[in-house]
């Protein structure tokens, strides 16, 4: 006892002061847990995000589910189907159009004037217009039929809008306000009566069509105005193919019934793999984030094309080539380059490159370049070649890294054997560093595809899947981004509303790309890298 | 010996040897147009803009420009002269020649300055590095001095990579989710449209903070938060292992021996490489677009009812109204002016917060060598 009573004094004495505690915690402990606290916000701010943009932008299945809803029950998913086969033919007119201005030109081209070569193009405008024409029945059935369905959707809209209010008075106690609020219910039933009541017209319309194109794409083939065009003959093998398919739609159409429920997956997959992001629209809205990724994908390819050569042949050059001269002024010359404000080369885009790359694509010998001249000056090609300029710094730097930590041993070893520098560099270093370098690439695209104002100002902002037909002419395409539609819609939308929970499911899939691809790149570098020792 | 015969141990010219000049020199060209290019951009940039900023009489400096609120230009002809002018000038020049008609084309935000702009960014930069610092400079503590590795410090490490590698544009709307819309506020009452804790004396409603400076803060330290970070831990690992040893040989708790023997030493290079950070964090546009940023705001940020509404009132910040003035005004001779002029002063801002922290940090290291 007295022992123990004796050390403590003298354990006390020795440390010189007397231990405060709070709940069991000496003070010192306090301090370490707030450390290890403030070191815990990286896990928790990462944690919010997940969770906040999921609090945002979760309703947005249920919301796109009941948007699909009420497309199907208002008939507009019946009329959609007489409308796609309709929306094809006016393609078809369209390239008709282009032949006839191509075959103009070149008439105009030999020394004709304006008269004579509308003179020698008559013929081929009574087919043009015949080939038109054959459509305006089907036409006219549609357009009424259009009116109808966008009417009975509107009143859906309206009797919805209705509910939701007296809901909000319900839950508010004022039930008499809400009783006395009359909610006009739509009778679906009897409204499809009308929308597929036209069917039998459609039909008839169809035949008259099919009739009438035929005759024409024969008269195109007997006739001499049409022999040697590849691009009429073209549109004729196409003409004869929707021709083929355009009875089809008649048993989708028969077997369409307005009250089949939507199942929720049709709303995850109208968001994942939906053609088209259409807002505000008369129609239909539309939230699918094909042409975003596409748009986001396309930009970040063409920056990598540029910028991976150019950063690994600088981070090799520096590593292996430089003296320690040039090494001290392009390192921190580079480390620059990342600093410049995204925003400034999105300005830069807009106010010279954009127009200095239109300009330099009409210039005459460059025709034999596919795609140029330019049509537009925003584009993707303008927007990938700065996007290059914000990854190159992350992409050098990583990629200088990996090369300098390849042990001197390994390049020793080489030279000893009789290897030249470039021989060393190829066969030991780069092999060596590969897995750093490839890290270094990944993460460079991290960036890229992450970038938000530089596309925003410079990709064009045209929301559509870049025509892959075209070949290269699809780079200069303006394109809108995953990043760049959120910035530009966010401020316009009304919060809670199915766009703005639209938006903040973007932000997730970019959220998850992200984390993806550092989690790839962390595994590429732990994966393959050498062991060293 | 004679002079054409070459010497005994010079390496013979092979073709692989000029294969690798080639090569090399292909290598040396790719270095040199990175350069080139990011020249012609500052180049093209300083250039231009300096015809906003600088003028030709005494003081050689666009005072107006770096002083004034931004205005709208209008340029109209008036008695056979034509005439640019600011809003305030314009409306000042009808009154004294009795109203006459004028027709004007008028271009929003093109004359005018951008002091604002500038007050707003040094607002954001400031606070949010402060925040940034704080948590960043512990975070980095407890990573480096007292986490003995392990499963837990794995994760953390993990989450901060992760966290580098977040887009901008994800941290804008995860501010916008929780600062703007659901952060707490004190109030005098429950709000009943949000949700609310009673805490007796007060009550706290998650109403969130708005369109604020503090929204923005806390959204641009979170962002910059890993670089600040990896930066503080580099800077901890250089203080020599011996430092740490002799003070804990004297008897000194831990935390006494962080406080007078490691974060002294530490600290410059803390502070120096973050700059860097500063760099990030007034440059990026896409978290404040939603957070704090104004596109127009006519109060200068101090002058406010009560103290805590410079707080709670977004501002005009510089990368924002250079998106505005390039993407919502036309691109022509008059517009010119503000947008390179606001390029250039926000590029240079930059560019010299980054060029302090590279010369700065040499100067560190030929300083600290142990």
């Amino acid at each position: 006892m007295q022992t123990s009573e004796h050390n403590q004094a003298l354990s006390s004495a020795l440390k010189g002061k007397a231990r405060l505690r709070v709940l069991g915690l000496t003070f010192d402990d306090v301090v370490r847990y707030f450390f290890g606290g403030n070191a815990a916000v990286a896990v928790v701010v990462l944690a919010l995000i997940l969770v906040f943009l999921l609090k945002e932008g979760a309703g947005f299945f249920g919301q796109n589910r009941t948007n699909i809803q009420v497309y199907r029950k208002a008939g507009l998913e019946y009329v959609d189907m007489m409308r796609a086969p309709l929306e094809e033919f006016s393609s078809l007119t369209r390239t008709l159009n282009d032949v006839r201005l191509k075959r103009f030109r070149a008439l105009l081209a030999e020394g004709r004037d304006t008269d004579g070569a509308n003179e020698a193009l008559k013929e081929y405008d009574d087919f043009a217009t015949a080939f038109g024409a054959a459509a305006s029945e089907a036409r006219g059935v549609v357009s009424d039929i259009t009116e109808v369905a966008t009417a009975v959707k509107t009143r859906a809209q309206v009797s919805a809008d209705r509910e939701d209010e007296r809901e909000m008075l319900l839950k508010g106690g004022k039930a008499e306000q809400a009783a006395a609020l009359k909610v006009d219910v739509v009778d679906y039933e009897k409204e499809i009566k009308l929308i597929t009541g036209v069917a039998p017209a459609w039909k008839a319309a169809v035949t008259e069509m099919q009739e009438k194109l035929r005759g024409a794409v024969s008269v195109a083939r007997g006739a001499d105005w049409g022999k040697g065009d590849k691009e009429l003959a073209k549109v004729l093998v196409k003409t004869e193919n929707f021709l083929s398919v355009l009875p089809k739609a008649d048993a989708r159409m028969a077997a369409w019934r307005w009250d089949e429920p939507v199942p929720l997956s049709r709303s995850v997959t109208a968001f994942l793999f939906g053609r088209e992001w259409l807002t505000a629209s008369f129609w239909q809205d539309w939230y699918g984030i094909l042409p975003l990724v596409s748009g986001s994908l396309l930009v970040s390819l063409i920056a990598m094309a540029i910028a991976v050569p150019f950063a690994v042949s600088a981070a090799i050059y520096i590593s292996e080539v430089a003296t320690p001269g040039e090494k001290s002024f392009i390192k921190p010359y580079i480390e620059f380059i990342s600093a410049i404000p995204s925003v400034v080369l999105g300005f830069f885009g807009i106010a010279v490159l954009g127009t200095a790359l239109r300009s330099l694509s009409q210039v005459e010998w460059l025709n034999w370049v596919p795609g140029f001249p330019m049509s537009e000056r925003l584009n993707a090609l303008t927007a990938g070649c700065l996007l290059a300029f914000t990854s190159i710094p992350t992409i050098f730097s990583l990629a200088e890294d990996a090369i300098t930590n390849v042990p001197k041993h390994f390049k020793e070893a080489s030279f000893a054997l009789g290897a030249t520098r470039f021989q060393t560099l190829v066969r030991v270093l780069i092999p060596a560093s590969l897995s750093g370098i490839i890290s270094a690439i990944l993460l460079g695209f991290g960036r890229v595809i992450g970038e938000t104002m530089v596309v925003l100002l410079c990709a064009g902002n045209r929301i559509a899947i870049p025509d892959f037909t075209q070949g290269i002419g699809m780079l200069y395409e303006p394109v809108h981004t995953m990043t760049g539609i959120i910035a530009q819609e966010m401020g316009e939308v009304a919060q809670g509303s199915i766009h703005y929970r639209a938006l903040f499911m973007v932000g997730i899939i970019l959220f998850l790309v992200s984390l993806l691809i550092n989690f790839v790149a962390q595994r590429v570098v732990r994966r393959y890298r050498i062991s060293i020792g | 010996m004679s002079a054409s015969q070459p010497h005994l141990f010079t390496t013979p010219v092979t073709g692989a040897i000029r294969f690798e000049r080639v090569a090399f020199s292909v290598f040396r060209l790719a270095t040199y147009s990175i350069l080139l290019a990011a020249t012609i951009i500052f180049g093209i940039i300083f250039v231009k803009g300096s015809e906003t900023l600088f003028t030709r009489e005494f003081p050689f400096v666009n005072t107006t420009f770096l002083t004034a609120s931004p205005e709208t230009l209008h340029v109209f002809e008036h008695a056979g002269q034509k005439h640019e002018m600011g809003d305030k000038e314009f409306r000042a020049y009808l009154e004294k020649n009795g109203n006459p008609q004028v027709s004007d084309d008028n271009y929003v935000y093109s004359a005018g300055g951008i002091f604002p702009c500038i007050v707003g960014t040094l607002f954001l930069v400031l606070g949010s590095m402060a925040i940034a610092l704080f948590v960043g400079i512990s975070a980095a503590v407890f990573l480096n001095e007292y986490s003995r590795g392990g499963p837990v410090v794995e994760m953390l490490r993990l989450a901060i990579l992760n966290l580098a590698g977040v887009p901008s544009i994800v941290f804008g709307l995860f501010g916008f989710g929780l600062f703007v819309l659901f952060a707490p506020v004190f109030g005098a009452t429950p709000d009943p449209a949000h949700f609310s804790i009673s805490l007796g004396f007060t009550c706290l409603n998650f109403s969130g903070w708005g369109v604020s400076l503090l929204s923005g803060w806390f959204t641009l330290a979170f962002m910059v938060l890993p670089v600040v970070i990896t930066a503080s831990e580099e800077s901890l690992k250089a203080v020599p292992k011996g430092f740490r040893d002799g003070s804990l040989a004297l008897g000194a708790t831990q935390w006494e021996t962080i406080r007078t023997n490691v974060l002294p030493y530490a600290l410059p290079g803390i502070l120096t490489s973050s700059i860097l950070g500063i760099a990030r964090v007034a440059g990026e546009t896409a978290p404040i677009m939603f957070t704090a940023a104004y596109v127009v705001s006519d109060r200068l940020p101090w002058q406010v009812d009560k103290a805590v509404d410079v707080l709670f009132q977004g501002v005009m910040a510089l990368p924002y109204h250079i998106y505005v003035v390039s993407s919502k005004i036309p691109q022509n001779a008059y517009t010119e002016r503000v947008q390179f002029g606001t390029a250039f002063v926000f590029l240079a801002l930059v560019l010299m917060i980054a060029l302090s922290s590279v010369i700065l940090r040499s100067r560190l290291r030929a300083r600290y060598r142990w």
